[in-house]
């Protein structure tokens, strides 16, 4: 079966092949100016709903998805942080902030922790619960002190260039982790190790995994998957 | 034309739909094919036998998943406030009068059936609809505005998680906005289909509003195709 990986991958080639024609499977090429004036209204739409005090609580029914959480990476192996290559991992949290921090994941692990059981929503449309335990960005803002003109947040990872950066507001929702641990266990790298972003209230591929970077902006920096063209708020 | 058929409201909104829900069709079956199922990952799903098949492509609008996401989410704004104003004018002109259920419904309902299944040779009395077009066309807005809400609920389970719960959770809120695409999908099915084969010229009324009594009798002996049944005279007076 097509993972999410070659799935996207597939359909960005579709993409970049359709966007060769005027008129094409996407509709008129006209529209594409109004679709881009429609996302950022969308966008203040979003932000506009956009609260702190809405958390998402994963149903009581639904199982875990365990070994059905699907895998993704865009590296053609899974990413492994290998210390003898690249000294041990640590995560940085700098740019628009007072005391820039390096922190092991011994560190980490000693920070005050949040365990959840919730939702990951897949821009693709499929949901999967899982329990995740970690740190809560706002948690790191407070320690590193931010500066006036952080207003946006990127978190970059050592997965082939892959990052996304989020509006602040939803880095700083008590659910927005930097996540240590899965269903109990330490991540592993198939999802993300040695830690990554997760959380419910950005689709899946806002949340980067392999993470080693926090870096406060005063401006938005894109992301990966949103300078392919999928939205960039990407809030659920 | 003093007095046309359908007012220009009511016709312009009329084709506006048709394009607005036709994207929408498109471009939600496509990023429905990002994920053609319903099941949580490590979980099953009761009630749709389909589960991982995909939509034929050429069913599909958008190109690709972030493509047609992108038409959905500004076409939801086009769709949403033309229904919005279709309904205030319906509402504030007086052609909800039109539209709206009457006592003895159902039993006007069941004669329509009799008279389609030929139990009974004339067609029954009726206004400007038939009782059938009536709960049809009165039932279209309210599944407009289930769609709405049901995406709204897809589209925000955390933000608006209260709306996503009232459904039962997001995976039953993208089931129930998967039907209720499937419900006005079959209603506009068929209403074509007795457009074009009952009384074509009804298309003359929605765009220009002209209308005759000669060619479109409110309520004449008209079955699907009737003018193709062989050995029988078309009534063109009205009952």
């Amino acid at each position: 079966m097509m993972d999410r990986r070659d799935f996207l991958r597939a359909s960005g080639l579709a993409f970049a092949a359709a966007a060769l024609d005027a008129c094409n499977s996407q509709g008129p090429r006209a529209a594409q100016p109004i679709l881009r004036w429609a996302e950022r209204r969308n966008q203040g739409v979003e932000t506009f709903l956009f609260r702190h005090r809405s958390v998402d609580v994963a149903p009581a029914r639904a199982p875990l998805a365990g070994r059905a959480f699907p895998m993704y990476y865009i590296s053609s192996t899974v990413p492994v942080w290998d210390p003898a290559v690249r000294g041990a991992w640590t995560l940085e949290v700098s740019g628009a902030v007072r005391r820039p921090l390096r922190l092991s994941l011994d560190d980490l692990a000693k920070m005050p922790s949040v365990t959840q059981r919730v939702d990951h929503f897949c821009v693709e449309g499929w949901t999967a619960v899982a329990e995740w335990r970690g740190v809560r960005v706002s948690e790191l803002a407070r320690l590193a002190g931010l500066a006036p003109e952080a207003g946006y947040v990127d978190f970059q990872s050592f997965d082939d260039g892959y990052h996304e950066s989020w509006d602040l507001a939803s880095a700083m929702h008590p659910q927005t982790l930097i996540a240590y641990a899965m269903d109990g266990r330490w991540l592993g790298p198939a999802h993300g190790a040695p830690a990554r972003v997760h959380s419910p209230v950005k689709l899946g591929y806002k949340n980067t995994k392999y993470l080693t970077k926090v870096v406060f902006l005063p401006q938005p920096n894109g992301g990966y998957w949103s300078d392919e063209g999928y939205e960039w708020f990407g809030g659920v | 034309m003093p007095h046309p058929r359908h007012h220009a409201v009511v016709r312009i909104t009329h084709w506006v739909n048709v394009i607005a829900l036709t994207i929408m069709v498109g471009s939600g079956l496509r990023i429905f094919n990002a994920y053609p199922a319903f099941a949580r990952r490590g979980d099953s799903f009761c009630c749709y036998p389909f589960e991982h098949r995909s939509i034929p492509a050429d069913l599909t609008f958008g190109g690709w998943l972030g493509g047609a996401r992108h038409w959905h989410f500004a076409m939801m704004w086009v769709l949403a406030l033309n229904g919005l104003a279709y309904v205030a004018f319906i509402w504030l002109h007086g052609e909800w009068r039109d539209l709206v259920p009457r006592r003895g419904d159902a039993r006007d309902a069941w004669e329509m059936v009799k008279f389609y299944l030929f139990a009974r040779p004339d067609h029954p009395r009726q206004g400007k609809h038939n009782v059938l077009q009536r709960t049809a066309y009165f039932a279209m807005p309210i599944l407009g505005a289930l769609a709405v809400v049901t995406g709204l609920a897809v589209w925000k389970p955390v933000q608006l998680g209260w709306l996503t719960d009232l459904m039962g959770g997001y995976v039953w809120a993208r089931y129930w906005h998967f039907l209720v695409m499937l419900a006005l999908v079959a209603a506009v099915l068929g209403h074509v289909f007795m457009v074009l084969t009952v009384d074509p010229y009804s298309l003359r009324s929605m765009i220009t509003g002209g209308w005759s009594e000669r060619f479109s009798p409110e309520s004449r002996n008209a079955r699907p195709f009737y003018h193709l049944w062989p050995g029988r005279e078309r009534d063109d007076g009205p009952a």
